[in-house]
């Protein structure tokens, strides 16, 4: 026999996977604002000479680029309260997880466009008078950040993918909206296809976006890392 | 201060080691099924024929844009209602990580085969061989040079992905931390140990990884 798909109990709990949708916006958002920072300064620590700066970075970029994400969350989440003594909720797990997360790939992304900055440069900005941050932030980066923003609307888009591990600690993110969606109306196969399809749509949608961005960076000649 | 003790968990050793076990069965079930089915859906890709092109390319942008654990959770409570049978964790957990994969990897095998010089084409079917002949032994073995480091990267993935198991119930690394923490109230040891076994297999081949790129751009 045939199933019988019948999507009125998920459109009924619409509401609900909005507010899901919304949540997920809402983690990879912040995520990715204190991502961008956090991988920032590891990047600049970790070209830093002084060992005693690059030495710690480029330790905490290989641990978390190389353990996996779910492990790093469970570990923020059930771990660390303990150890710290404070408590934590899964937004903020989350965030913290993704946040350092996220540094780690960023902090990569940045330290290959300033070092595909060319030496001249430097030596233009030094000549003239400026100090090491002087030269970074107004010479360096500006032509340095340019090139990084296809490999940045890849991570963002990959960060975004991630968020749905809060769903196993129980924050009220579209996946887990989802879930009880399912349990509540026993419709699993509609919920998780119609979740799917919000997933793909939005994901779709960001990452038509940072396509139109790159093409109008390679017309202007700057899109230099692909 | 936090008294760390790891006795409970080197107590526990046997039960990590079912959870290695699981961990490496469906890592090695994910890489072979994944890199596999990519290559051809990665000809469909390159294919210039509708029929193989876009079925490949709905394939690729729809595992690509959707998330791994939506995926799994949708093969493991939606797919069993279309079918007459039910499907295990580890069957689910392995389709979903696998069709991801393969939709990556298929993006990595086409790059690398349109990044092989036309000439080496003309070549090949001027000494009369067929498509699949010039495929199978002119470009894809110098393409598959060229693309050993993003597949390698790609492995590397699937293990880290292996984790998202544990959403499901299935028994790996992941899943007996949660029992070990649950049963002993030692969650900061027993994740800390999965996440320093991670660690302790995957950064050296993280380092391979960096070796095969520089090794690449000196020979090229």
């Amino acid at each position: 026999m045939a199933y019988q798909w019948d999507f009125t109990p998920v459109f009924a709990n619409s509401e609900l996977l909005a507010q899901g949708l919304l949540n997920t916006l809402k983690v990879t958002g912040a995520s990715l604002a204190c991502g961008l920072v956090l991988g920032l300064g590891f990047a600049l620590m970790r070209l830093s000479r002084h060992r005693l700066a690059s030495w710690p970075a480029g330790f905490v970029i290989e641990v978390f680029r190389t353990t996996p994400p779910l492990v790093q969350l469970f570990w923020f989440f059930f771990a660390l309260p303990l150890i710290a003594g404070i408590e934590m909720t899964p937004l903020l797990a989350a965030i913290v997880t993704f946040s350092i997360q996220s540094a780690a790939f960023f902090a990569e992304v940045f330290r290959a466009g300033i070092v595909s900055v060319e030496r001249g440069q430097w030596d233009g900005a030094r000549a003239i008078g400026m100090t090491n941050g002087q030269a970074l932030r107004r010479i360096v980066l500006p032509q340095a950040i340019k090139r990084m923003i296809p490999a940045f609307m890849e991570r963002a888009i990959e960060l975004m993918k991630t968020t749905t591990l809060v769903a196993t600690i129980a924050y009220a993110d579209l996946l887990f909206a989802a879930n009880e969606i399912a349990q509540k109306t026993f419709r699993p196969l509609e919920t998780f296809t119609v979740a799917a399809l919000i997933y793909f749509v939005v994901i779709t949608a960001i990452s038509l976006l940072a396509r139109q961005l790159e093409r109008r960076l390679a017309v202007s000649g700057e899109s230099t890392v692909h | 201060m936090h008294q760390w003790d790891f006795a409970s968990v080197l107590d526990n050793a046997d039960v990590f080691a079912v959870g290695a076990l699981g961990t490496l069965r469906i890592f090695a079930i994910c890489l072979v099924a994944g890199l596999s089915f990519g290559l051809v859906v990665g000809l469909g890709r390159y294919s210039q024929r509708r029929v193989f092109y876009w079925p490949a390319t709905a394939f690729v942008e729809f595992f690509r844009n959707t998330p791994v654990l939506v995926q799994i959770i949708w093969f493991y409570f939606a797919l069993p209602i279309l079918m007459p049978f039910s499907i295990s964790p580890l069957a689910a957990a392995s389709l979903g990580i696998s069709l991801n994969s393969a939709a990556f990897s298929a993006e990595i095998y086409r790059a690398g085969i349109q990044s092989i010089d036309r000439g080496q084409w003309d070549g090949a079917r001027a000494l009369g061989m067929s498509f699949l002949q010039a495929m199978r032994r002119i470009i894809l073995p110098q393409a598959l040079k060229r693309m050993t480091p993003a597949l390698t990267n790609r492995a590397i993935e699937i293990f880290k992905m292996s984790t998202l198991a544990s959403a499901i119930a299935y028994v790996e690394l992941l899943q007996q931390a949660k029992l070990i923490a649950s049963l002993n109230f030692n969650p900061i040891e027993a994740y800390t140990a999965v996440a320093v076994i991670f660690f302790v297999f995957l950064w050296p081949m993280v380092q391979l990884t960096y070796v095969l790129e520089r090794r690449l751009a000196r020979d090229e």
